[in-house]
């Protein structure tokens, strides 16, 4: 079981957090909203959905304001990863060439996938057919491919 | 955009009282619901039927919603009968809406020459469709492949029109065809006169209607083409200035067709970033918020400036570069302040709210909102010793919280506190401290005031870690003055030395000149002696 950690007993987070603890509060509500959210009127596949895009929100606001803009440091970055504020093996991937603006891991993770190939998610907009709508089992997501 | 925040089921209901009637630039009513951020131009009905508002459909996006009307289309049995039904199949509520809707109704078809199942039906409210006779099926969207065949169509109307005009006023239209084609939700109460159906179809039995009563849909400029280009570009033109809109306000994929300068002839794409840059200022916006937020929001678009920029790609750019800079300016700022001991707002919020009354859990359960207990800068932990430190000291007797006070006042150096300081510029080591926040204020600030007088004037001595700053700068600024002196000697002997050179110049030159002027004085006795001179050498000669 792991400790118990009392509020009393953490430790303070790094300077800058109060900037960006009321949209990190924002986010944490809607999370909340769509955990709770009754899924009896949704389709069994996109019951998840809302959860991943607002996990996906996050991390990217997370993201872009360590790497995009620069705007908080590297402790209150490391902070607010190993707190569950962004998801590390997501932003690792936003890193690499062609997965800048991946909507998922489950979408790149072939070895689920029937044919052991991506999700449609990540076919270029140009590749696919005119007027092809597409909104991804896994996270609803319409196209995440680099070039979109 | 994502809103996670689900709805109460049943909210509907609800929503019906939520309207509210406003009064556009254009002067039109609309009703607007502040619950559901819809607004529409007609009249929400009563709340008995539940009415889940007609959202604002979009011009563009109502034909994508009635793209087929149904294989029920009567046609040719009752030929006659210009009423077919007209009952709206769709079953919408807010049926008894107060203003009766008008309703539209085929009015002439023409068959399209070479496509010759397909007819083009014109309805009396100037829009038209598509219908297959044999498949009886009518679309709104007319189909790629007809094109053709409707130019062709419209320009033997145009044609036809011209004609007529020129000799009489002979009915153009082939036939009628009565039935029904329900209208679709569409109705825009902005009605356009420039609609150019309107004027071409000229029916004998339609003109008996009074023309006043006829209503018009707003045009729609991005329906499949129906005319050429430059009708389409004068239509919008005649329509922009009608209602004073730039062809930007009502966005409709034809920029091309935009007449030069339309979408802000006065404003420059730097103005537009300036202009909602100052939105942003103005606004106070957090800028480490997210963008999306600030979308869902919807804060900034009822400013005007918000249309500035035309693009939301080119707002999101605008807002990317000003959150940058704005953070940067914030860290700025924040190095700049310096660093203020948390201590010293929590005491003082100690000293006003503490209360032996109540335990710490309590206390804390009470100002848990407040911002001195939420300051992360500070532990809980802290927080508490604090406050059971305080209260315990409140118990204590007040001579030993003079002389506790006193003591602390005296460790104070003489460099922090002396007899120049007042009471709003006491060091932090003493605000900080648990000791000052014992007493009464009242009674307190004389014991401190009384103590400050008893004090020694700040020595003399208190600039000794910038001494050597100001030495150093002392120095440089004499190494300055001194290289300035040394190079305007230089100069003074430069000048100097020109100088003497000039002079010596021009004594050479008058020397030169005298001399000159010797050897011009010519008089006639040296010009004779001369002569002699010359004589006597040439007789020596000769």
């Amino acid at each position: 079981m792991p400790a118990i950690r009392h509020a009393s007993k953490r430790k303070p987070p790094p300077a800058g957090f109060s900037d960006i603890e009321d949209d990190l509060l924002i986010f944490s509500n809607k999370m909340k909203d769509a955990e709770n959210a009754p899924s009896t009127n949704v389709p069994r596949h996109q019951v998840h959905w809302p959860i991943f895009q607002i996990s996906h929100q996050r991390s990217r606001y997370v993201y872009e304001l360590y790497y995009e803009k620069e705007a908080i440091s590297k402790q209150l970055y490391d902070y607010l990863l190993k707190n569950g504020y962004a998801d590390a093996m997501l932003i690792a991937k936003w890193k690499k060439t062609g997965y800048e603006k991946l909507c998922c891991l489950r979408c790149v993770q072939t070895k689920e996938t029937n044919f052991n190939s991506t999700c449609v998610c990540r076919v270029p907009k140009a590749q696919l057919k005119e007027d092809q709508a597409v909104e991804c089992v896994s996270c609803g997501c319409r196209g995440c491919a680099s070039s979109d | 955009m994502l809103k996670s925040t689900h709805k109460p089921i049943g909210g509907s209901q609800q929503l019906a009282e939520g309207w509210t009637e406003h009064k556009a630039p254009t002067g039109h009513l609309y009703y607007y619901n502040a619950a559901t951020k819809q607004s529409t131009y007609t009249r929400p009905a009563a709340p008995v039927d539940a009415p889940t508002p007609i959202a604002p459909i979009g011009p563009s996006q109502s034909f994508l919603q009635y793209q087929s009307v149904g294989p029920g289309f009567p046609q040719g049995e009752d030929r006659g009968s210009r009423g077919g039904f007209q009952g709206n199949r769709g079953g919408r509520p807010g049926n008894d809406r107060p203003r009766p809707q008008p309703t539209d109704r085929p009015k002439s078809r023409h068959l399209i020459p070479g496509f010759e199942p397909w007819v083009l039906v014109h309805t009396k409210l100037g829009r038209r469709f598509v219908f297959h006779t044999e498949k009886q099926q009518s679309y709104w969207r007319i189909p790629d492949k007809l094109k053709d065949g409707i130019l062709q169509l419209d320009q033997q109307r145009i044609k036809e029109k011209t004609e007529a005009l020129q000799k009489t006023n002979e009915p153009v239209s082939t036939g009628e065809a009565p039935g029904a084609a329900e209208r679709p939700e569409v109705h825009n109460p902005d009605g356009d006169d420039s609609s150019e159906y309107e004027e071409v179809e000229v029916t004998d039995d339609e003109d008996d209607e009074n023309p006043t009563k006829r209503q018009k849909t707003f045009e729609i400029p991005d329906e499949p083409i129906e005319y050429n280009e430059d009708d389409i570009a004068f239509q919008l033109a005649t329509m922009g200035e009608e209602y004073g809109l730039d062809p930007g306000e009502y966005d409709d994929g034809n920029m091309e067709n935009w007449e030069e300068g339309a979408a802000g002839l006065e404003l420059t794409e730097e103005d537009a970033v300036a202009l909602f840059r100052d939105l942003l200022n103005d606004a106070a916006i957090n800028p480490f918020s997210p963008w999306e937020k600030l979308v869902e929001e919807g804060k900034l678009v009822d400013d005007t400036r918000y249309t500035a920029l035309t693009s939301m790609k080119a707002r999101k750019e605008t807002w990317d570069e000003w959150s940058r800079e704005k953070m940067k300016a914030m860290r700025y700022m924040r190095a700049k302040e310096e660093k203020k001991d948390p201590r010293i707002p929590y005491l003082s919020f100690l000293q006003q709210n503490a209360n032996p009354k109540l335990y710490w859990p309590e206390f804390r359960r009470k100002f848990k909102k407040e911002a001195v207990m939420r300051d992360t800068s500070m532990t809980d932990k802290d927080r508490e010793k604090y406050y059971r430190e305080h209260i315990k000291r409140l118990a204590l007797p007040s001579s030993t919280l003079k002389t506790d006070l006193l003591a602390l006042l005296k460790d104070q150096p003489l460099s922090k506190l002396n007899r120049s300081s007042n009471m709003d510029s006491l060091p932090p080591a003493v605000l900080g401290d648990i000791r000052f926040i014992s007493m009464d204020p009242s009674t307190r600030d004389g014991y401190v005031e009384a103590f400050i007088t008893t004090l020694n004037p700040a020595p003399e001595i208190v600039e000794a870690e910038d001494s050597e700053e100001i030495i150093r700068m002392k120095k440089e600024k004499e190494r300055r003055q001194k290289a300035l002196n040394d190079r305007e000697a230089f100069v003074r002997e430069e000048k100097r030395k020109q100088q003497r050179d000039l002079q010596h110049g021009k004594g050479v030159l008058r020397y030169q000149e005298l001399e000159l002027e010797r050897a011009m004085q010519v008089n006639k006795k040296g010009l004779k002696g001369q002569l002699v001179g010359e004589g006597a050498d040439v007789m020596d000669t000769g």
